[in-house]
């Protein structure tokens, strides 16, 4: 149909039916507004018990130890969207951190070591992204063996020993400011949030993440490049995991073996509080990470009102289930008619 | 139909309210035992909501819902619902268990009971038999993933029947049928009405059958009922068109030779398999007609969705054969799927995305949204899809609706080639004629048109040439516009009309 039969449909039809031309912000970001106002709700009780928990210098720490959670919900959301899942980002952070850590130790700078680094997440990714699209295995599977392939690498690399930081310098990628008066991990946190935000609202690469998502089969047949699409999911989760390993060593000066062991499901919680469904074809970078934000508060909290930290999973299970819920309930309304 | 009647349903004054839109102002609707029932409206005219209220899938505000057993005595609702199946199009059938299993899990609901597979084997061929004895015999161990549409369908009206249904309805049961499955289904529905007193709601789009079928018929038209349950044959097609609300079915249509003069002159766009050449000028309307092994096959092909190397063709500037569907919408090639639930809607997409997602690849966009939106709505408000905002979810729209998204999708984009699987299921009379014309006009500005439908009407409307597949999938001839009839169709694709 031509611009002139539009034109003519139009008149030919009844009245023209409004329909609401702008997305409203509220509508778009219902569940992320929901967790932000859940994170100040349980930052103001938390601070009620401890008063010291709503200082500056609190918050500071919070954003410290949450940045690489931050980043690498970032990155498994990527894939999470696509109806896929990354069970290897813990171990990836942690052969990363090992990795660059060695590669000082045998003379490199810190900007080598950590391009050295990096390069684990791309080869990871790019064998995730390869076996799930090129092979057609299912992400679970793919992504358990490099879990335990990269996991078992980051002790072979040491053989199981704890390694510090050779270059004096490195902790400049963490705690120093690119840009006056904000330090490096909040910049990062910012950007990276940011760009992955208009990349999947604006950018039609992005929108094609979700299409995929939420059915492979439809995005095949509407010529949409499904496999294209996935392998850069995985690798831009792997590579997210990896510069998150890279930011964590920059701040404790140490790479552990085991660093990252706990943060896989910490971020994919952080995913799914977000409003992401791992069925896949939801999610904004929003919501990831304010889930990630929401841990780290959750952690904070337990630590400091003193609860025995072994209650810290009890604690974001609930979590989990509440913001679960309310996306359910809020969803349910959306499916009128 | 019976002299003194028992009701098995009785919908008094039904209203339901989602938000701030009425979808149900006031319905009534009452199904008598062993009659067959149609149940007409146009898209979005409320018979889903109507249908999910009765079964308990939603909630009503404010009317009467009242059930009867076959004595006439009053039912509790809840157990009244339960005599209640629907037959969707997507069957709802566990495909990984067998034939047998599926028909008798609905008796094992508690899901403590003990499995006797002994006695759920003979439970499953009593209920099968009861439909189709050599069926029964042949099929109870098989994977309903196995099944062809038509099985299935029989093993979810052996499975309603064996848990004690009274009222079966059927949601446009013949949209992916051939003819002489449509002819055995209309047997099965009409003995099991006479025999066994079932009553049958039958929710269809096209006239003929509703003719063929359908004892009584009730219409309903933006909430309300226009037409309660008065005798088919007593009422006009112009009569059931315009009580439908759709007066618009009645505008002349373009002929096919009107169309034939806009045309464009051009290079034909040849497809060819083994001792057969199909050449299609700019603006050529193909129908292609038979069971779905041969078109599938074909438009396969023709989209890039399989590679095989039955067909080929020549289009300046195309390959013999694309490599995929991404290749064939960059160069012109666009598809419109029939499978509208599975691969078609992107069902946690905004409207917008459903709608934008054929242009963005065809034009190759990097950035969403802008211009877009107009665009969008423009596409909309041509097809007169009512929806409050571009960014709802594609599932609070009505399946006919949705058809009309997916169709928008290639709607207006300069494309050499559309191929279309069953553009007009699930949709309205009065959005077919619609379709057709838009379909025409997309041709007379040049696109070749490929079109496959189970409906041979819409082929004899709407095509200039027809291709038919006999059952095997092999080309069962080529028929020209002036020579074509349903009779023709049906001979050649083997099919009883």
């Amino acid at each position: 149909m031509t611009e002139a039969s539009t034109q003519q449909a139009l008149r030919n039809g009844s009245a023209p039916l409004p329909i609401r031309q702008r997305e409203s912000v509220i509508g778009a970001y219902r569940t992320e507004i929901a967790i932000a106002i859940a994170i100040v709700l349980l930052a103001l009780a938390v601070g009620s018990q401890v008063p010291q928990a709503l200082s500056w210098g609190n918050f500071a720490n919070i954003t410290q130890a949450g940045a690489p959670l931050m980043i690498m919900s970032l990155g498994v959301l990527l894939v999470v969207i696509t109806g896929g899942i990354d069970l290897s980002v813990g171990s990836v952070f942690s052969l990363t951190g090992m990795v660059t850590a060695q590669a000082m130790a045998h003379g490199f700078g810190g900007v080598g070591a950590s391009l050295i680094g990096l390069g684990v997440g791309l080869v990871f990714g790019s064998i995730n992204g390869f076996l799930v699209t090129i092979a057609g295995l299912a992400p679970f599977v793919v992504t358990l063996i490099t879990f335990a392939v990269a996991g078992s690498l980051a002790f072979i690399v040491t053989n199981g020993r704890s390694m510090p930081i050779g270059d004096p310098d490195f902790w400049l990628l963490n705690s120093g400011s690119l840009v006056p008066g904000m330090p490096n991990y909040i910049l990062f946190c910012v950007v990276l949030l940011v760009a992955i935000e208009i990349f999947l609202k604006k950018m039609v690469a992005g929108r094609w993440f979700y299409a995929v998502g939420s059915s492979s089969a439809a995005a095949f047949l509407l010529g949409i490049p499904v496999k294209r699409t996935k392998f850069l999911a995985y690798v831009a989760s792997s590579l997210l995991a990896s510069f998150s390993g890279l930011l964590t060593i920059s701040y404790i000066l140490n790479a552990e073996s085991t660093a990252g062991s706990s943060l896989m499901l910490q971020a994919i919680a952080a995913v799914v509080i977000g409003g992401a469904s791992l069925l896949g074809g939801t999610g904004t970078a929003v919501g990831a990470a304010l889930g990630a934000l929401m841990i780290t508060v959750i952690q904070n909290g337990v630590n400091l009102i003193g609860i025995n930290s072994f209650w810290q999973g009890s604690v974001t299970g609930v979590a989990i289930l509440i913001a679960v819920l309310i996306d359910r309930f809020s969803k349910s309304r959306r499916r009128a008619a | 139909m019976h002299d003194r009647q028992t009701f098995v349903v009785t919908v008094r004054g039904l209203t339901k309210s989602y938000g701030a839109t009425a979808v149900l102002k006031g319905v009534d609707f009452s199904v008598a035992r062993g009659e067959i029932h149609a149940l007409l409206g146009g898209n979005g005219a409320g018979k889903s909501t109507m249908i999910r209220i009765i079964t308990g899938s939603a909630a009503k505000d404010g009317g009467e819902i009242e059930f009867r057993d076959a004595g006439g005595n009053a039912r509790p609702e809840a157990e009244g619902r339960r005599t209640v199946t629907v037959v969707h199009q997507e069957l709802a059938l566990l495909p990984h268990l067998t034939v047998a299993e599926n028909i008798v899990l609905p008796r094992y609901s508690s899901g403590l009971s003990v499995f006797h597979r002994k006695r759920s084997v003979r439970q499953a061929y009593e209920a099968l038999a009861i439909i189709d004895r050599d069926f029964a015999a042949s099929s109870l161990h098989r994977l309903v993933g196995d099944l062809s549409l038509h099985e299935g369908q029989m093993v979810e009206i052996a499975r309603a029947l064996s848990s004690g249904a009274q009222l079966i309805l059927l949601d446009e049961p013949t949209a992916n049928l051939t003819a002489a499955e449509t002819e055995r289904l209309f047997s099965l529905l009409r003995r099991l009405a006479r025999e066994n007193g079932l009553s049958v709601v039958f929710v269809s789009h096209r006239m003929k059958e509703i003719r063929q079928i359908a004892d009584v018929c009730t219409i309903i038209r933006d909430g309300r009922t226009v037409v309660d349950r008065v005798a088919t044959s007593s009422l006009s097609d112009t009569t059931i068109v315009e009580k439908m609300g759709q007066l618009a079915a009645h505008a002349p249509t373009g002929s096919v030779s009107g169309v034939r003069q806009a045309v464009p002159v051009g290079e034909a766009l040849t497809i060819r398999e083994e001792g057969l050449e199909i050449a299609l000028p700019p603006g050529a309307i193909l129908g292609i007609a038979g069971a779905p092994a041969g078109p599938e096959s074909l438009i396969s092909a023709l989209v890039g969705a399989a590679q095989s190397k039955r067909w080929s063709v020549s289009f300046s500037g195309w390959p013999q054969r694309f490599s995929s569907p991404h290749q064939a919408a960059t160069l012109g090639a666009g598809f419109i799927t029939g499978d509208r639930s599975q691969k078609g809607v992107l069902r946690s997409l905004p409207i917008i995305d459903n709608v934008m997602a054929s242009r963005r690849v065809a034009r190759g966009s990097r950035l969403a949204g802008g211009r877009e939106n107009v665009e969008c709505i423009d596409l909309l408000q041509a097809l007169k899809v009512k929806a409050a905002s571009l960014w709802d979810l594609p599932d609070t729209l009505s399946g006919g609706t949705q058809q009309k998204l997916l169709l928008a999708r290639w709607l207006g984009v300069p494309s050499r080639l559309l191929v279309l699987e069953e553009p007009t299921r699930g949709v309205d009379i009065g959005t077919k004629k619609e379709i057709y014309q838009l379909i025409r006009d997309m041709a007379s500005s040049g696109t070749i048109i490929v079109w496959w439908s189970t409906e041979n009407a819409e082929l004899l409307e709407v095509c200039d040439r027809v291709v038919a597949f006999d059952t095997e999938g092999r080309c069962a001839g080529i028929i020209d516009h002036e020579e074509l009839s349903e009779d023709r169709l049906a001979e050649l694709t083997g099919m009883a009309a």
